[in-house]
């Protein structure tokens, strides 16, 4: 995966995350994963389709989930309700599009799909013959990774 | 000591979404996020404005603009959403009503897409997120244009 795909979702996700979360995020170490792998609890998910295709996976636990959408609500929220959900998948979707905004600006053309949420406990992703690359976000709210899997279209 | 009378009445400010004859603007909120929609009706009625219609896609919003027309005075358009997207419901509803006043508020900021949209007779575009000040500045701008 060409680096130039990666450095927007980086920079949108904390810029995008300080803002509407109004607190102080810090970028962790990126890593590979590759094969199958675990997600945490709550995944929202966001299709890019164009001259590259590939997806963007939010992924965090539930209690994190719970807050930062209590905080994005300014109200406390408790359950995952439907609210919660849609507070979550806004979140990805801020992310995705601003970075796409950016990489548009590069060159790139492609566009994505609304989101979709997924949450349970023991859920595993799979991707065949795309390497993920994660970008975890430190909020006092708990870890948001961000797992970006791109390919070019060939 | 000053009396009452010497001090401003902060207080006495004109909401936004209040009317020069003293009734709301009515406003419908398109986007398939019940997130984002909650969030704009409320910076919205927060200024007295008057959140007649929530939609859900492209289709609901064009439906509806038609059943409230000529009773609304500005549409928030979303552009990604199920079914038909906004700048597809934009350009329906300029077809119908060429003076209707549709801002579009959109996480994507591409510039041809924000193009697309002002060329097709949106009135203005937020890029997302949101915050409160924003929306109301350029909402009440394009009511008063």
């Amino acid at each position: 995966m060409r680096v130039e795909y990666i450095n927007p979702f980086v920079e949108s996700a904390f810029n995008v995350m300080k803002e509407v979360l109004q607190t102080n995020v810090r970028r962790g170490e990126l890593y590979l994963k590759s094969t199958s792998m675990p997600v945490m609890g709550v995944a929202a998910i966001v299709g890019l389709a164009g001259d590259v295709e590939g997806r963007v996976l939010f992924d965090m636990e539930k209690n994190t989930a719970l807050a930062i959408a209590s905080v994005m609500n300014g109200e406390e929220l408790t359950a995952m309700d439907d609210l919660v959900k849609a507070t979550i998948t806004e979140l990805a979707n801020m992310i995705t599009a601003q970075a796409v905004t950016k990489l548009h600006e590069l060159g790139f053309r492609f566009d994505l799909t609304p989101p979709a949420i997924f949450t349970g406990d023991n859920m595993e992703i799979s991707n065949h013959e795309v390497e993920a690359l994660i970008v975890p976000m430190e909020t006092p709210y708990g870890k948001v990774e961000i797992n970006v899997a791109i390919r070019e279209r060939g | 000591m000053k009396t009452k009378d010497e001090f401003p009445a902060i207080n006495d400010r004109k909401p936004d979404g209040i009317k020069p004859d003293g009734t709301p603007y009515r406003i419908m909120v398109v986007d398939d996020s019940m997130f984002v929609a909650k969030q704009i009706t409320q910076i919205l009625t927060s200024e007295g404005y008057n959140v007649v219609a929530q939609a859900a896609d492209g289709l609901q919003a064009v439906e509806k603009y038609k059943e409230l027309y000529p009773n609304i005075d500005l549409v928030t358009m979303d552009i990604t959403m199920p079914n038909m997207d906004g700048l597809t419901a934009l350009q329906k509803i300029i077809e119908f009503d060429k003076n209707a006043k549709v801002v579009m508020i959109s996480a994507l900021g591409k510039q041809d897409l924000v193009k697309q949209c002002l060329l097709a007779g949106a009135k203005n575009y937020i890029v997302k997120p949101l915050d409160r000040k924003k929306v109301l500045e350029r909402i009440l701008y394009v009511l008063n244009k």
